[in-house]
């Protein structure tokens, strides 16, 4: 390579990086290089990812084509060929054309574009009359065509930093605590105002069982307005780590036994099977862990109302693995992960009196002993809670 | 004749509750659950106003808000919860006529749905048009899908938002920057080629023949039209 066209290129590429806007960009780059390469129109098309249609995203008349307007050529013929055949094509025109011909049948130069590894984009040049392209003019083209996938490839890449950053954005205001409260606590409320405010209207009248009806839903939305404000102090408490927890030892099999009673004499239908091996004693919160398990059942009862529950205890080296188990309909795979989130819900599930933070505070509490909590689901099988609760040596 | 008010929430005790207090209010109720089939019942019926949760994140209120804009102009009140300001500019913006913060108190409602449906001009009717017909194109503005004869044609997004303008500018001239502007942005407003790229495959794709265009017409020197057809 010989001095000049170094440095040539050196400048060329300097001003083109400069601008920061890719359109721009592609602009400086083909007035750069027109002096090397001729042609009259240039058009680039991208594949739209998702729906498999090409867009027009540039497109340039820098030379004679520019009178022609919407009727020029911008050489979408041979950009879906590009596209097809993922390669380089060059058209020629038939030798011997008159001038009225020359602006139906040009010189057609199109480029694969490689954006993100794939090939999804054509870039074409347009060159009414003049002489062939030669391998020369071919090369150059090429170069820009690698420039111009570069160029795109930055601009997406600042487009998805910027969705990133909008999108994380969103995520720290979710997570922030209070908006959430507020979010969760407004659809309780809303409906009591919205409700008692129906009854109180001075302009209509009710009959006796749309009163009812709404008294009814009004009643409804006040517990759940309660247990939402419970859970979430209790929440509060565990993230700020105020919550005290009060160790001594615990048997975590008679625990269990307890909690299974007190819930079977509200529901009596319940059916508990428990599978259990002599157990040491560990050291924990007795009544937080009874807590674990009074969530767990209330979830049993509300999910897989109809199912058996089985609960085993395995003595493992140094921890105590319990299983929860119900053979309810089961949790979708995608959703496993978040189950212990704060708030979650698993979509579609439309239940009116769940407040999503009875796992979260599972999580907290076996946590806060140094164990681990997590869930295992196969849809209409059932689904399987284990908890894993260390053994305390000194018991 | 009484007005016909679409509500459009995924929470059932919400439907209950608005769709009880509209009625004894003399207005016809219609319901819908979800985006899509929101926008099936708008297009069966005719609906004077449209009530709109924005909040759940399954239900796409903004996109059904936007959807209905592309073909009607009738009255939307967003429902939208106190303190979520992004989401009532969003509402509005995207053309929302009013909106009403949850909770709300039932008169509340009352009073806005009043309000909405006295400012609402008088026909709407002339919105309401779900489909389109040009000769021998046809557009389901509530599917997005385009015909051409019994041919369906597919276009890119650019394209339909293209044509889009055209469809609601009928035998009105559009002005390169004013196309430029609408359909890609004000940055583009100069970009005079990619207007003529896509107006050039827009013709390839419904016209006959390109080189005559009986759907999208040049005046040269002014710009781009929908000629009026002959009834």
């Amino acid at each position: 390579m010989d001095l000049a066209t170094l440095s040539f290129l050196h400048k060329t590429f300097q001003e083109v990086q400069r601008k920061q806007d890719w359109r721009a960009a592609l602009d400086t780059l083909f007035v750069s290089l027109r002096g090397s390469f001729v042609f009259d129109n240039a058009a680039i098309y991208l594949e739209d990812s998702q729906t498999k249609a090409s867009e027009v995203v540039y497109a340039r008349a820098v030379g004679r084509g520019k009178a022609a307007e919407a009727d020029s050529m911008w050489g979408e013929g041979i950009a879906n060929e590009v596209l097809s055949k993922g390669k380089m094509i060059l058209k020629e025109p038939r030798k011997g054309l008159s001038y009225a011909n020359r602006l139906t049948e040009a010189h057609l130069l199109g480029f694969p574009l490689y954006v993100g590894g794939n090939m999804n984009g054509a870039l074409v040049f347009i060159r009414f009359g003049g002489p062939q392209y030669t391998e020369l003019h071919i090369q150059i083209a090429s170069l820009q065509a690698f420039w111009a996938t570069a160029l795109i490839e930055r601009k997406e890449l600042q487009d998805a930093r910027t969705e990133l950053d909008s999108v994380q954005r969103q995520m720290r205001l979710q997570d922030d605590f209070v908006s959430t409260i507020s979010h969760e606590l407004r659809t309780p409320l809303g409906f009591i105002k919205g409700y008692s405010t129906s009854l109180l209207r001075q302009d209509t009248t009710w009959d006796d069982s749309t009163q009812r009806e709404f008294l009814n839903i009004i009643d409804e939305e006040a517990d759940r307005l309660a247990r939402l404000i419970e859970n979430m102090l209790e929440s509060a408490r565990l993230q700020s780590q105020t919550l005290q927890f009060k160790f001594s030892p615990v048997r975590i099999d008679a625990l269990a036994r307890d909690v299974a009673m007190r819930i079977h004499t509200h529901h009596p239908e319940m059916k508990v099977n428990f599978d259990v091996e002599t157990l040491p004693s560990i050291r924990g919160d007795g009544m937080r862990i009874a807590q674990v398990f009074e969530n767990l059942f209330s979830n049993a009862l509300k999910y897989a109302p109809a199912s058996e529950i089985n609960i085993g205890m395995r003595l493992m080296s140094d921890k105590i693995r319990v299983t929860f188990a119900d053979n309810g309909e089961g949790i979708p795979e995608d959703y496993l992960p978040f189950l212990f989130e704060r708030f979650y819900r698993v979509p579609g599930e439309r239940t009116v009196t769940g407040t999503g933070l009875g796992l979260y505070i599972c999580k907290q509490i076996v946590m806060a002993h140094h164990g681990n909590i997590w869930v295992e689901s196969v849809l209409d099988k059932g689904t399987t809670f284990i908890i894993e609760l260390p053994v305390d040596p000194t018991l | 004749m009484s007005k016909r008010i679409l509500i459009v929430d995924d929470e059932p005790r919400y439907l209950r509750l608005l769709e009880a207090n509209l009625r004894t209010e003399g207005y016809e109720v219609a319901t819908a659950q979800d985006g899509v089939q929101a926008l099936d019942v708008f297009s069966v019926q005719p609906i004077d106003l449209v009530l709109l949760d924005v909040m759940m994140p399954r239900l796409d209120g903004f996109g059904v808000c936007q959807r209905l804009r592309e073909f009607s102009n009738v009255p939307i009140v967003i429902l939208t919860a106190r303190g979520e300001e992004q989401d009532r500019v969003r509402g509005l913006d995207l053309g929302a006529d009013d909106y009403l913060v949850k909770p709300f108190s039932a008169t509340e409602l009352l009073a806005r749905v009043r309000a909405v449906l006295r400012r609402a001009q008088a026909p709407t009717e002339s919105g309401q048009a779900r489909f389109f017909t040009h000769d021998d194109l046809k557009i389901d503005f509530a599917r997005a899908e385009v015909w051409r004869g019994e041919e369906p044609v597919s276009l890119s997004a650019t394209e339909y938002r293209l044509l889009l303008q055209f469809t609601h500018n009928v035998g009105k001239i559009l002005t390169s920057e004013d196309l430029l502007t609408s359909v890609w942005g004000v940055e583009y407003k100069n970009d005079k080629e990619i207007l003529w790229v896509s107006i050039a495959r827009l013709r390839q794709k419904l016209e006959s023949d390109a080189h005559s265009p009986r759907h999208i017409v040049t005046r040269s020197g002014l710009g781009y039209l929908m000629p009026p057809t002959e009834v």
